[in-house]
């Protein structure tokens, strides 16, 4: 099982390197583990994010791309779609069935021809509009919906301390 | 300190809203253990009496059971995990093709071409090209094992990863039929989704059930017939036959059981 896991992910990352998509950097951690990946994201033009530089970190499990990896940005992080530790929650990212409260029922799943690529991309997006229905993290959603001034703020706060600008 | 309280009964609610949805997914994985456990992904054949065993108490099922297995003699058991309808059908088609050496080297032929059309329609190499080799793999060992082509069949089509990748590629013609032939498929499908979101969906994910369009499209893809016979609680004592694509002549025969399929032998 982990051989063809391997030889896919493998795939992906010459892929990755030959036509990296726009603002986005991926690839495994060490050479010894392709199944531990970091990511790096720059906050889309035109949202509260941009220009921020978001790190994150992707786990592939062993029977990859027969499941998705999970993925969980390692810095500070305040959006509807993503807990407070970092966890995405976007339904790429979700097994087909793991979805009890059937919210996503219209949204693209995870399926064995999606890629790392597809899931940073679905990242991307996310970080410009967030889902405030599917509600990783609650406050986050409110803010957004109910004081969208102050969650530019938070944002700005967050884009300067991922370049390591003071606030 | 009124807003404070709030915010974190707030919280207090995400909580036990996430641990309601970790808790569903955990019973959920539960069930699919003790099925993997107890159910190997294709069983041995068994005689169509066992069926009738099965519905001792329930006249309705029992009636169609015994109608059953007057046209048919043998049944086939498949894992219940969403994918049963592509793993039946493709053990039952590569086992009929293993006793017609002309339709074997058709299909084998028009599987070796499939990867080119699904690269035409947008699918990514790198992402189908593991699949499309493990079938390809599979269809040739088959086919020279001889007189044991029946048990490497067998033994590949119980070994999780040769099994899964060709329900993953199997999905992947059909998803690849249904954007072929869009404008015709797009009248079957419910809601207010094109047929590619349909396929990104309801076809191409693992472990997601087949209704009828997979079906049409995966036979219509494949040049082959099935006919499946629908046993449910539905009037009348005899188990209904469909033929897919309509019209056709059946190489492989599956039972319908509301959310299942298995494999049937004349």
């Amino acid at each position: 099982m982990a051989g063809s896991a391997l030889r896919r992910l493998i795939a992906e990352y010459k892929q990755l390197m030959s036509n990296p998509p726009e603002g986005i950097l991926a690839g495994p951690s060490t050479e010894e583990n392709f199944f531990e990946w970091e990511a790096l994201i720059v906050g889309p033009e035109g949202t509260c994010f941009e220009g921020g530089v978001f790190p994150a970190k992707l786990s592939f499990p062993a029977d990859y791309p027969l499941s998705p990896p999970k993925m969980q940005f390692t810095c500070e992080m305040f959006h509807p779609n993503i807990y407070t530790d970092g966890r995405v929650c976007i339904s790429i990212l979700h097994a087909p069935g793991d979805d009890p409260m059937g919210y996503e029922s219209s949204s693209e799943r995870w399926s064995p021809v999606q890629s790392v690529e597809k899931i940073l991309l679905s990242v991307v997006s996310m970080l410009a509009e967030p889902n405030d229905e599917s509600g990783a993290n609650v406050d986050a959603a409110k803010m957004w919906r109910e004081d969208r001034k102050q969650f530019e703020k938070i944002a700005d706060k967050l884009v300067r301390k991922s370049l390591g600008i003071p606030a | 300190m009124g807003d404070q309280t709030a915010q974190s009964k707030q919280t207090e609610n995400t909580v036990a809203e996430i641990n309601q949805d970790e808790l569903i997914m955990q019973q959920q994985r539960q069930i699919e253990k003790e099925i993997q456990d107890t159910t190997p992904l294709v069983g041995e054949k068994e005689s169509l009496k066992a069926l009738e065993s099965e519905y001792t108490t329930d006249e309705i099922y029992l009636s169609k059971a015994k109608n059953l297995a007057q046209i048919y003699s043998f049944l086939r058991r498949t894992r219940p995990d969403g994918n049963c309808f592509f793993r039946a059908f493709t053990y039952a088609y590569l086992e009929k093709l293993l006793n017609n050496k002309e339709e074997y080297t058709k299909f084998r032929e028009l599987a070796r071409k499939s990867k080119d059309d699904l690269v035409e329609l947008g699918f990514p190499q790198f992402t189908i090209e593991e699949f499309h080799d493990t079938l390809m793999e599979v269809i040739d060992k088959v086919g020279e094992s001889g007189e044991n082509g029946h048990a490497e069949l067998h033994k590949l089509f119980n070994e999780q990863t040769y099994s899964d990748y060709i329900v993953v590629y199997l999905r992947l013609i059909t998803s690849g039929q249904l954007q072929k032939e869009a404008e015709f498929y797009q009248n079957f499908i419910e809601g207010d989704r094109t047929v590619k979101e349909f396929c990104h969906q309801e076809v191409e994910p693992m472990y997601k059930e087949s209704d009828h369009i997979h079906i049409i499209a995966m036979s219509t893809a494949l040049n082959t017939g099935v006919r499946v016979r629908y046993m449910d609680r539905g009037a009348g004592t005899e188990v209904t036959a469909h033929d897919f694509p309509e019209g056709s002549i059946p190489s492989v025969h599956l039972l319908y059981r509301p959310g299942h399929y298995d494999i049937l032998y004349p």
